[in-house]
């Protein structure tokens, strides 16, 4: 079956941005419990998540916590291009192009969810309504990729639909860990966290990693045992492996693969280098950059062969 | 109706709730340009069907198959001998100052003779109860997705309705255009690659592109996803490549078409397009230059075409027409301004028409002046008694005026859909069923009887229920 460059692009991205709402959503609901838990004062609580928007802004605090505005900034800030709100559009909008290449119900899936989206957000900041908006953006984000698997032929275009889902997949992992290593990297030098357990539970319970993680390593939480887990246990679908494996699945049955195999196999290779000290902050920090820059690498070498036009 | 009747207008206007509810959900769309945006908004469909009897249809089937064919064997005949022109049955005039005929398409024959491929004619019921052709859409016409989708929704509406009485498919209308179109594919090509063309997310009708596109598996592609080869061959953009391009459907104005050959700051086309097709490597229908045909003007000979081509009498008619090139007519109009409805030659959408029994004086004065500036380009019409059929509004139901466009497939055969887009004017007393100024769509059905267990034909229920359409009493 054909598949257009053109057309190949808008399923990427569609794949890249509906999984970019769902990983929000995630770290938004888990960042919520954690905070719960950990008796700490302070108005700049939730500013270190918007680094996992790949933003560096600062909010101000509302009545004494920034938690309205960092949650509205990443739900529903029309501003910010990746806030849940533009993220689905974005996703909508991909599709809404290539309707002809995927099976009817992906489309009315996401048509649904982006009118919900838009009626809801601006509504969904407080903590009540807000579990039940992110909730439902990772529900229907799950169902598109339910409706995929069962009602989609394995051509071209699935594979894009999957090389956008894991490339942005493995790039959130990184950022998550980027933001537990800024945490690590707020203590006195040689200081002990009392909470580094709820912490490491909080990144795994945000990659909905933490159940997998305790039957893998059964006993306590241990930072060295995630930061492991999250990167190379391949058996794991968000562990950065995990990614890599799926990727290059999908590549290999991309027609004229070499540019893009090349830059995968250099992916691989600076993940195997990479073994921070997982009670390093600057260590760990250093180390998500760099497995950026290769995905990053990655995205630019699929998007020159394929998504040109 | 009695069984709507008996359902209720709490429980029809739950369902018309539901309804608009799904459409919205499935993103049955069309595009509106307003306030300097483009808005998406949801298909406006009302949840009454109405009701044409099979007999009744069959008739206008026939008629329109007739005037497809005669329009087509005219278009060719303007490209080619004009004969039409030598025998003095159409003015010569008329041909030299049309905008729609492309001197770039003289001396072309696509396959069949067939040049508007697909078609959409609008019909209205006139006070005779006659079904009337209003005008003859040859370019690119609309609104086909929305009849099959109308209908998608329609079953789950009123799923008791369709077990009480045959209502005949409208579905099979993308397998035949598929059908039509692998037809028109250059000579060899076994197995061909068709493409819709589309201007892009921003058209009014993308939604439909995309749907077709969909529907026959065919690639929806816009003009920077086509390039042509210095084999003079179409091509288009892929993952693998380039793909060669057999048939295009393009949705996209002649004009636009081709920047070497036609508008050279056109962004939406394909430069090369047009050699490419003169070199017989691709199809593309509607053929460039089939809009020298859809024109107000050249409406008024259709009748004529029909006897001088077909040596037969035109089966469904014209409504009356008004042609102010000639001096008698013209005066005849400029003298009856208020009782008729001025229209311009070559708008489309209802835009620059003037219904004289409602215009003010400014208004009247206004297209006075524009007529006799510019008398090629203005006909005339007397105001027609729309026929009405109950439609759901805030007062209940109500009757509301409607038209009627059914598609006509023109290849090799001809096919005409099971009824068509019935356009409603949701306001009162309103003529004006243009989608884009407020109007509605309806399912429309094409009801054949029923024959009873014993062998003999039930009493027709849509019989009596396509009586339930009704003519308005006055012009109101």
């Amino acid at each position: 079956m054909v598949l257009l460059s053109r057309v190949a692009d808008r399923i990427y991205w569609a794949a890249r941005y509906i999984e970019r709402a769902e990983d929000a959503a995630r770290v938004l609901r888990s960042f919520g419990d954690v905070l719960a838990d950990i008796p700490t004062s302070g108005s700049a609580r939730w500013n270190s998540l918007v680094a996992v928007a790949g933003s560096d802004v600062e909010l101000e605090p509302e009545d004494g916590s920034d938690e309205r505005p960092v949650v509205r900034y990443l739900i529903a800030d029309p501003e910010h291009s990746n806030s849940i709100l533009n993220t689905v559009e974005a996703c909508r909008e991909n599709l809404r192009t290539c309707r002809e290449v995927l099976p009817r119900e992906a489309w009315q899936t996401v048509n649904d969810l982006s009118i919900y989206v838009r009626a809801t957000a601006p509504t969904s900041i407080g903590r009540r309504a807000r579990e039940a908006f992110l909730l439902r953006v990772v529900n229907d984000s799950r169902r598109l990729d339910g409706v995929l698997t069962v009602a989609m032929t394995r051509d071209a275009a699935y594979e894009l639909w999957r090389l956008g889902r894991y490339i942005e997949r493995g790039d959130m992992t990184t950022r998550v860990l980027g933001v537990r290593a800024a945490t690590l990297l707020q203590l006195p030098p040689g200081g002990h966290d009392e909470f580094a357990e709820v912490r490491w539970m909080s990144v795994l319970r945000s990659l909905s990693a933490l159940q997998m993680y305790q039957r893998a390593s059964p006993g306590p939480i241990d930072g060295p045992d995630v930061v492991r887990f999250l990167l190379f246990d391949h058996h794991f679908p968000r562990s950065v492996a995990g990614c890599l494996a799926e990727i290059r699945s999908s590549v290999l049955r991309l027609p004229g693969n070499e540019t893009v195999m090349h830059m995968l196999e250099r992916a691989d290779r600076e993940l195997k280098n990479c073994r921070p000290h997982a009670d390093d902050g600057a260590e760990l920090d250093d180390a998500m950059d760099r497995v950026q820059l290769s995905l990053a690498g990655l995205h630019d070498a699929l998007a020159a062969r394929y998504l040109r036009f | 109706m009695s069984r709507l009747d008996a359902l209720g207008l709490d429980e029809l206007r739950e369902r018309q709730r539901a309804t608009d509810l799904e459409i919205l959900t499935m993103g049955i769309t069309f595009t509106v340009y307003s306030d300097g945006e483009n808005i998406d908004r949801a298909w406006p469909f009302d949840i009454v069907p109405r009701l044409i009897a099979g007999s009744e249809w069959e008739r206008v089937e026939i008629g329109l198959k007739q005037r497809l064919r005669a329009l087509n064997m005219f278009i060719d005949d303007l490209y080619n001998d004009r004969r039409i022109i030598a025998d003095g049955v159409f003015p010569a005039g008329l041909l030299e100052d049309s905008e729609n005929y492309r001197p770039e398409c003289e001396g072309i024959s696509p396959k069949f003779g067939v040049w508007a491929h697909i078609s959409g004619s609008d019909l209205v019921r006139g006070g005779d109860g006659e079904f009337y052709v209003l005008e003859d859409n040859l370019r690119v016409p609309s609104g086909v997705s929305y009849v099959i989708e109308n209908r998608g929704v329609a079953k789950r509406v009123f799923p008791e309705l369709f077990e009480r009485q045959r209502v005949r498919p409208v579905d099979a209308y993308t397998d035949e255009l598929n059908k039509m179109l692998a037809s028109i594919a250059p000579d060899g090509r076994s197995r061909p690659q068709i493409a819709v063309l589309t201007p892009g997310i921003f058209n009014s009708a993308y939604f439909e592109h995309s749907f077709l596109a969909q529907r026959m598996g065919a690639a929806l592609v816009e003009g920077a996803d086509l390039t042509v080869g210095d084999d003079d061959c179409v091509y288009m953009r892929t993952i693998h490549g380039l793909e060669r391009v057999d048939v295009i459907y393009r949705r996209i104005d002649d004009l636009f078409i081709d920047p070497e050959v036609f508008r050279e700051d056109s962004m939406l086309g394909v430069p090369g397009l047009m050699r490419s097709w003169k070199a017989g490597n691709v199809g593309i229908a509607n053929a460039p230059g089939a809009g020298v045909a859809d024109d107000k003007c050249v409406y008024a000979w259709v009748p004529d075409m029909v006897r001088y081509y077909l040596g037969e009498e035109p089966l469904i008619k014209n409504v009356p027409t008004y042609r102010c090139m000639y001096d008698d007519e013209r005066e005849y109009v400029l003298a009856h301004l208020d009782e008729l409805v001025m229209k311009p030659a070559n708008e489309s959408g209802g835009y620059g028409i003037v219904i004289g029994d409602r215009a003010s004086p400014d208004e009247l004065a206004h297209v006075r002046g524009a007529i006799e500036a510019d008398p090629r380009n203005w006909v005339a019409q007397p105001i027609l008694q729309l026929s009405t059929a109950p439609t759901l509004v805030d007062e209940g139901l109500e009757p509301r005026h409607l038209d009627l466009r059914p598609f006509v497939l023109t290849g090799a055969n001809s096919y005409v859909t099971a009824g068509g887009l019935t356009r409603v004017a949701l306001t009162k007393g309103s003529l004006i069923v243009n989608s884009s100024q407020g109007g509605g769509s309806k399912d429309t059905w094409i009801v054949d009887a029923v024959p009873a267990p014993d062998g003999a034909p039930s009493q027709s229920q849509s019989q009596s229920q396509s009586q339930s359409e009704s003519q308005s009493q006055g012009a109101s």
